[in-house]
């Protein structure tokens, strides 16, 4: 299996575990969730691709609000605490994959001249 | 909550005189930082050369003899004021996509093809037209082509697609334009090796997997990177073929 079937394959999995996340939610658990969605139909295949892809949220949310766990003010108390984290680690971030990539690539191999292993057969026609 | 006095910023209303200063100094750098860094991140990105679609020649139509390597190339019998006779055409479909369907049946076949050039630098290929017309069939019979084998070569160089190497792309090599090779060779355009230094004149080279089979999935993993490689190696016409070992391909240090 190359890099190529590797990354294609864990998209695959991801997918298809999204695929199962959005049938059970958009079927039964987002009426448990949110009442407003309650005999809404038409909008729940628009968030079906939301769904593919950030389907570990979706599953934990789901879990926090079905179950009574949910504190609401607390959702945005822990977003302002860690904006300012956030905010420092993202530049640090950006730097650190530039240098990264910088150091890591290749340079192109002009030093390396091309060889003749072996002579070459009668020309064909 | 907060003192009076703290400054407060309402996007509708005047800044507060302490903000304005804060905001402006801050815009300022932002600007300076993103322009600093663009002008940084591309002045470390080889420049490529001048290339593209020659839309502005118009359709080319030319008559030659279809060898498959086992991707297609025309040799050219018959040309035009553009390209001349004698000459040796690399062929690509529309987007990322071959023509080895349309042409499966046509080795050693003479062939009208009908197509858009693809040119940078002294290089080129020709993008057949879609349409039945890109290729037709020619009567008569194909004269006799020479293929001169050069021997076996280790090299050292980079894999990418024929199609975005020969101008759909700029720059159409490196890391950054790997995703997109790999998806052109897929969809079968002929791939294309570039040499660290030249052979014969030439630093570019069609290239296959041993035997006339085509380019095995396992230099799909190198594509877009510096490699180096064995192969045998012969010209047809104006264009070099490289047959790799693919038991032979390494990334290269640094």
């Amino acid at each position: 299996m190359d890099q190529a079937e590797i990354i294609l394959m864990i998209v695959r999995i991801w997918g298809v575990i999204g695929a199962v996340v959005a049938l059970g939610f958009l079927t039964f658990g987002i009426d448990q969730v949110d009442e407003d969605a309650q005999d809404a139909y038409v909008f729940r295949p628009l968030i079906v691709p939301g769904i593919l892809l950030i389907w570990p949220i979706v599953i934990w949310r789901w879990f926090v609000l079905a179950t009574g766990r949910d504190h609401w003010p607390n959702r945005y108390h822990t977003r302002r605490r860690n904006h300012h984290w956030v905010g420092m680690l993202m530049p640090i971030a950006i730097i650190v994959i530039l240098a990264t990539g910088w150091s890591v690539r290749q340079t192109w191999p002009a030093h390396i001249a091309p060889v003749q292993l072996s002579a070459p057969q009668e020309p064909t026609q | 909550m907060s003192d009076k006095n703290t400054p407060f910023f309402v996007g509708y209303l005047p800044s507060p005189g302490p903000l304005r200063w804060f905001l402006m100094t801050t815009i300022g750098l932002f600007i300076a930082t993103f322009v600093s860094a663009g002008l940084f991140i591309g002045a470390t990105q080889d420049a490529p050369m001048p290339s593209g679609f020659r839309f502005d020649y118009g359709p080319q139509t030319v008559t030659g003899v279809i060898e498959l390597t086992p991707y297609p190339i025309l040799r050219v019998t018959q040309g035009n004021e553009l390209i001349q006779e004698g000459k040796t055409l690399m062929l690509a479909g529309q987007g990322k996509n071959g023509i080895d369907q349309r042409v499966m049946e046509a080795d050693g076949q003479l062939r009208s093809i009908t197509g858009i050039v693809l040119q940078r630098g002294t290089i080129d290929m020709l993008q057949v037209d879609g349409r039945a017309r890109g290729v037709v069939d020619v009567e008569g019979t194909a004269p006799p082509m020479e293929t001169v084998p050069l021997g076996r070569w280790s090299l050292a160089g980079e894999i990418c697609d024929g199609k975005c190497l020969y101008g759909a792309m700029r720059p159409g090599t490196g890391l950054a334009h790997r995703a997109c090779a790999a998806l052109c060779l897929i969809g079968d355009v002929p791939p294309v090796f570039v040499s660290s230094q030249p052979i014969e004149g030439s630093d570019f080279m069609l290239i296959t997997g041993p035997d006339g089979t085509v380019l095995p999935r396992a230099a799909y993993d190198f594509i877009g990177q510096f490699v180096s490689l064995e192969g045998d190696l012969e010209r047809r016409g104006d264009v070099m073929i490289l047959r790799i070992d693919p038991q032979t391909m390494e990334l290269t240090a640094g």
